[in-house]
């Protein structure tokens, strides 16, 4: 059994007392004799007193801050979860936009310097920093490229579903479009398409190409714009609402 | 420092306002629900499972269980409470399925009153109580005993609410953190007699 820290053996029935009054769970009649007891046992003040500072520094014991690669992956995992989730189609589109568009953001920034040419000196910043010695997992700047890679390319996933969602409701409200207007969108979004056949094919050729990538995005980016829009101008033309018709009309003409 | 009641009903307001912008499927705002308290979960997995790299996956497994019960939550307790909890089981269940497995392999449980301790302690007489020293006398607990302390002396939970999240009886939790603490003072202090 575990030895009483206590010097005097008869003291262990106030042990259970003391915790009582560092949890301020103390019985009021309990207390008289508590008291009286503690003004003549060193020991047992020496237990209050340690377990009072045991009590207090637990209490002030800082959180730990996770790497930031964590939210990377939260992120990632998120979007599979918005993805896969029996929802009603618009909603699940724009969490996969969403979070498609988190995910370039959040990656796109580091895995350009991760593939840069090494700096002079070390930065120590993974290894040495609090949150790297606390972590005690030290990540391979190869392992952040193929984990950024991998990321890179949920995000391109959850576009090209979000794309696919977008055009089924499309072709299903075509109708409702003017049929030289529906050939000028078409026409569009085959420019768009040809721009992300391109970018795809330089990728294939320059996988670390920046501007590859970025063009991929951005024209992942135009098409589901144009798509909201021409799904915005199906439901205003459905209602029969010219003025909002206009205004969509108004902003695809600008962009 | 402690939030006055006018930023506690700030606090409460901006938490109603995530909670309602994630149900609504905005990304944005379940960042801000990460960042908001990420910290606090993954400090819960870290001090819960003694690792990093377990705690990393567990506030993973935390934010799922989350973003799959919001709808769930109906706003009776604070919304860090309610996701302290959600964390508090999930690494529950992390720890009892590990705890099993190694059960499985190694067939011995916990021998709670046969860990040594050294004859002196790191802890000094009449110096102040190292927070570093704490927490690695705490990872020396055993897994019960920690639980009991971690959930009582450093999340701040009721024994009955520690009573509730572990499946033990209220008493059970006083007696865990009445060994759990007596154990710690033995570690930081060193044997009694010794000092």
């Amino acid at each position: 059994m575990e030895r009483h820290t206590s010097a005097d053996p008869a003291c262990g029935r106030f042990a259970a007392l003391i915790h009582d009054r560092v949890d301020g769970a103390l019985d009021a009649g309990a207390q008289p004799e508590l008291e009286a007891h503690l003004a003549s046992c060193a020991a047992c003040r020496g237990l209050l007193s340690d377990l009072d500072a045991i009590n207090r520094t637990a209490a002030d014991i800082p959180d730990v801050t996770p790497r930031p690669e964590v939210w990377t992956s939260l992120s990632a995992r998120l979007a599979a979860e918005a993805a896969a989730r029996p929802r009603p189609f618009w909603t699940g589109a724009r969490v996969a936009l969403a979070m498609a568009a988190t995910l370039v953001v959040a990656v796109t920034s580091s895995v350009w310097l991760l593939r840069a040419p090494a700096p002079a000196a070390p930065t120590g910043a993974s290894a040495d920093s609090p949150a790297g010695a606390a972590t005690g997992v030290i990540q391979s700047d190869r392992d952040l490229v193929q984990d950024v890679d991998e990321h890179l390319r949920i995000a391109d996933e959850h576009y090209v579903q979000a794309i696919a969602g977008l055009e089924q409701v499309v072709r299903s409200g075509e109708g409702a479009l003017d049929p030289a207007l529906a050939a000028t969108l078409q026409k569009n979004l085959g420019v768009i398409d040809q721009a992300i056949t391109e970018s795809r094919e330089a990728i294939k050729t320059q996988p670390n190409s920046q501007l590859a990538q970025t063009s991929l995005f951005e024209a992942l980016r135009q098409k589901v714009s144009l798509l909201e829009d021409t799904v915005a101008l199906i439901n205003v033309m459905r209602k029969g609402d010219q003025a909002g018709a206009a205004k969509i009309l108004g902003g695809l003409s600008k962009s | 420092m402690a939030m006055t009641p006018s930023d506690r009903t700030e606090a409460n307001r901006l938490e109603r306002d995530i909670v309602q912008r994630c149900r609504g499927g905005e990304v944005g705002a379940f960042e801000e629900l990460y960042k908001r308290f990420g910290s606090r979960l993954y400090t819960v997995a870290y001090r819960m499972t003694g690792s990093a790299a377990d705690a990393e996956d567990l506030v993973q497994d935390i934010f799922l269980q989350v973003y799959r019960r919001l709808d769930t939550y109906r706003g009776e307790a604070a919304l860090g409470t309610w996701l302290h909890r959600i964390a508090v089981n999930t690494c529950l269940d992390f720890v009892r399925s590990k705890q099993g497995r190694r059960r499985r392999v190694t067939d011995t449980g916990e021998d709670l009153d046969a860990l040594e301790a050294p004859a002196a302690g790191p802890w000094r007489a009449g110096a102040e109580l190292d927070r570093m020293e704490l927490e690695r006398a705490i990872a020396q607990l055993p897994p019960s005993y920690r639980r009991a302390f971690l959930l009582h002396d450093v999340e701040g939970l009721e024994h009955h609410e520690i009573g509730e999240t572990l499946g033990i009886a209220e008493g059970t939790s006083k007696s865990l953190l009445f060994k759990a603490r007596m154990r710690l003072r033995v570690i930081l202090r060193g044997r009694p007699g010794e000092r």
